[in-house]
């Protein structure tokens, strides 16, 4: 009956139940969209990043890394690629070979890092093929084709079909150049990125990296990275290991390894969460002590009356935190319905950011976002509404136990 | 025995202000099964003296015993749990719990005893019916006149079987008709169920229907009548 009578207590005022139903709600669905976004921006730009840039995982030449030049090349490269290709759970590979160097035209020169790819297996690597905005991607056909940026063209004042001109060192330390013809221009949307690297294909490059000394290098044997996709990223830290293992003298590094803002951002994702929730169940608290203080002033008489004919303190005390329990479990299953609907509608149609898109993409992230929710959250956010009905009600109840039965009676 | 005793009781308000003796020692002795008014002048103690007696409030001096238990021993959770067991009280208004049907209200105590549901219901059922309002009893107070709603409160009260039951002047806000009817109901119930009974009053025609009257001056005892029915 305790509960019954709790149940028609929060309605006596039903406006103002309404209102604070209303609000808990409201915060509820924007704990929860809030996190939606916040988690969707960060995967978006995980995911952006693994797949323009860093892939999930690389294998280098331990030396390579230090001190990048194009002597440090990975040894016995078909035996990697072949080790690589069929360890489980990896779903591509792409061998790059890579030199620091200098692009040039006619209106200038820019530092880049050239990479040197098979077009077939860099496509399934990354997303450079879609990047592809004009032109075409890398292919056999044609002499020494490359890919340059929207960016990096409008620098050198460049286009599709224009020439170019590579100058770097090749292993024995002499300054090569050779032109280059422009076949396509890729945008990942991250603007560093796309300023500092060119794609050409791996058989020319090598062609030009190969010394005269060991023109046995020259076609197909000469790589300095292996890029790596796996087919579930959640398996990614074991594939890594067991390749680390397999490749002993080799440095093979995961997307967080390579890229440890990825990680950070990641790792913000359950305390981004807790923050929303944090700020708003405090924003909650003090709606739902306010409604519930005033519950009890305006029911002095009745509390006194109450407990002059024998309902005892905790009795009042359970009936007021049970009074603000009802409110917080109304309001959940609403709150909770309206973010998940919501989480799931924009979690497929995505919302279009690009009025802010100039920024978010300068950042690396898509200028579309996916709302994205561990499913961890709907609970979590239910126990902090919980929790906070409770905590918010206890200041309230305490008050109506401190009524003493006369005083409360008298009160008119 | 179920009595009451009070022994020099003093009560003071504003101690601090402008202190006012709203009881200058009171010494009474009520048995079980009496059914006594307390008269007096506005402002002579009686609702303090019944608030004393049923453990709302607590005397600054003397002794009050009610059925064996010493009031003041006893902390104010222990009075609440006192009273649910023992006494049944009767206010001048705000009786009822307004969210709760007649038959809840009178069921109310009974849940705080944790009675089985049957006997709770059965039990208010009948009592609903002794006071005549066996129609109304899924109406909320809000729906009862002021005359129905204070026989449900005396139905509430009486629901636990209490040793006693206090009532501040039951019928303050009925006109004579409903307070006649509540008297006969109240004397009933003393007779049948053997509960004592004291109540406040103003009202001669309640005053009548006594069998002691009690009446207080200033705080004290001015005379003290029993009469034979
Ligand atoms: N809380 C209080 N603070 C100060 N004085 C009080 C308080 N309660 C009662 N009094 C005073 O104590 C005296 C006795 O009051 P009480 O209410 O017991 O009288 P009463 O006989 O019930 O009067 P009435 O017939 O008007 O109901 C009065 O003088 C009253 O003004
Ligand atoms: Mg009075």
């Amino acid at each position: 009956m305790i509960l019954i009578m709790a149940w028609r207590n929060i309605w006596r005022s039903t406006t103002r139940s309404l209102v604070v139903i209303g609000a808990i709600a409201v915060g509820i669905w924007a704990a929860l969209s809030l996190t939606g976004f916040a988690t969707g921006m960060v995967k978006s730009y995980v995911n952006n990043a693994v797949k323009n840039i860093v892939s999930h995982i690389q294998v280098h030449q331990p030396e390579f890394l230090d001190e990048n030049e194009v002597k440090f090349n990975i040894p016995d490269v078909a035996e990697v690629e072949q080790a690589i290709r069929s360890e489980e759970g990896v779903k591509s590979v792409s061998l790059r070979s890579i030199a620091n160097g200098m692009i040039s035209s006619s209106k200038g020169a820019r530092g880049v890092v050239i990479k040197g790819v098979v077009p077939e297996d860099e496509a399934r690597v990354s997303a450079l093929e879609e990047n592809t905005v004009e032109g075409e991607f890398l292919s056999e056909e044609g002499r020494n084709p490359i890919l340059i940026s929207e960016e990096l063209g409008r620098k050198l004042n460049v286009g599709l079909r224009s020439k170019v001109v590579l100058n770097f060192q090749d292993r024995g330390g002499s300054i090569t150049a050779a032109a280059f013809r422009v076949v396509g221009i890729f945008d990942t949307g991250n603007k560093p990125f796309d300023q500092s690297h060119v794609f050409v294909r791996r058989s020319d490059l090598n062609g030009l990296l190969a010394s005269p000394a060991d023109s046995a290098l020259a076609g197909g044997a000469l790589a300095h990275e292996a890029a790596i996709m796996v087919n579930d990223i959640r398996n990614v830290d074991t594939i890594a290991f067991s390749l680390g293992a397999e490749l002993p003298n080799l440095k093979v590094q995961t997307y967080r390894e390579i890229s440890p803002d990825l990680e950070l951002y990641e790792g913000q994702i359950k305390n981004i969460s807790l923050i929303y929730l944090t700020v708003i169940m405090l924003a909650l608290v003090f709606g739902i002590i306010n409604t519930m203080l005033m519950a009890v002033l305006e029911r002095i008489k009745e509390l006194g009356m109450l407990m002059a004919i024998g309902m005892n303190k905790l009795r009042v005390f359970f009936m007021i935190v049970l009074e603000s329990v009802m409110l917080g479990l109304v309001a959940m299953p609403v709150g909770l319905l309206l973010g998940y609907i919501t989480i799931e509608y924009v979690g497929k149609n995505g919302i279009d950011m690009s009025m802010y898109a100039k920024g978010l993409e300068s950042f690396g992230m898509s200028s579309i976002i996916y709302f994205e929710l561990d499913p961890g959250v709907y609970g979590q956010v239910a126990i902090g509404v919980f929790l906070t009905a409770v905590l918010a009600s206890i200041y309230p109840a305490l008050k109506a136990i401190r009524l003493r039965p006369v005083e409360a009676l008298r009160t008119l | 025995m179920k009595v009451i005793t009070t022994k020099g009781v003093v009560k003071v308000y504003n101690p601090d202000k402008i202190p006012v003796k709203a009881l200058n020692g009171v010494d009474l002795e009520i048995k079980e099964g009496e059914f006594t008014a307390i008269v007096g002048p506005s402002g002579s103690g009686k609702t303090t003296l019944l608030n004393v007696i049923g453990g709302l409030d607590r005397p600054d001096e003397g002794d009050v015993e009610v059925g064996g238990h010493d009031i003041d021993a006893m902390s104010d959770n222990d009075l609440i749990d006192f009273r649910k067991e023992h006494i049944g009280f009767v206010f001048q208004a705000y009786n009822l719990i307004p969210v709760l049907t007649a038959r809840e209200n009178v069921e109310f105590v009974m849940l705080l005893q944790n009675r089985p549901k049957k006997e709770r219901r059965e039990r208010a059922e009948e009592l609903l019916r002794a006071v005549g309002l066996e129609d109304k009893m899924d109406k909320r107070p809000s729906e009862l006149s002021g005359g129905q709603q204070q026989r449900v409160a005396v139905a509430r009260a009486l629901a636990p079987k209490p040793d006693f039951i206090l009532a501040d002047e039951p019928t303050a806000n009925l006109d004579s008709k409903s307070s006649a009817n509540l008297l006969d109901i109240m004397a009933e119930l003393n007779r049948e169920e053997k509960i004592t009974f004291v109540f406040s009053t103003h009202d001669q025609r309640v005053i009548d229907r006594a069998r002691r009257i009690v009446t207080l001056v200033d705080g004290k005892v001015s005379s003290d009548e029993v009469r034979g029915e």
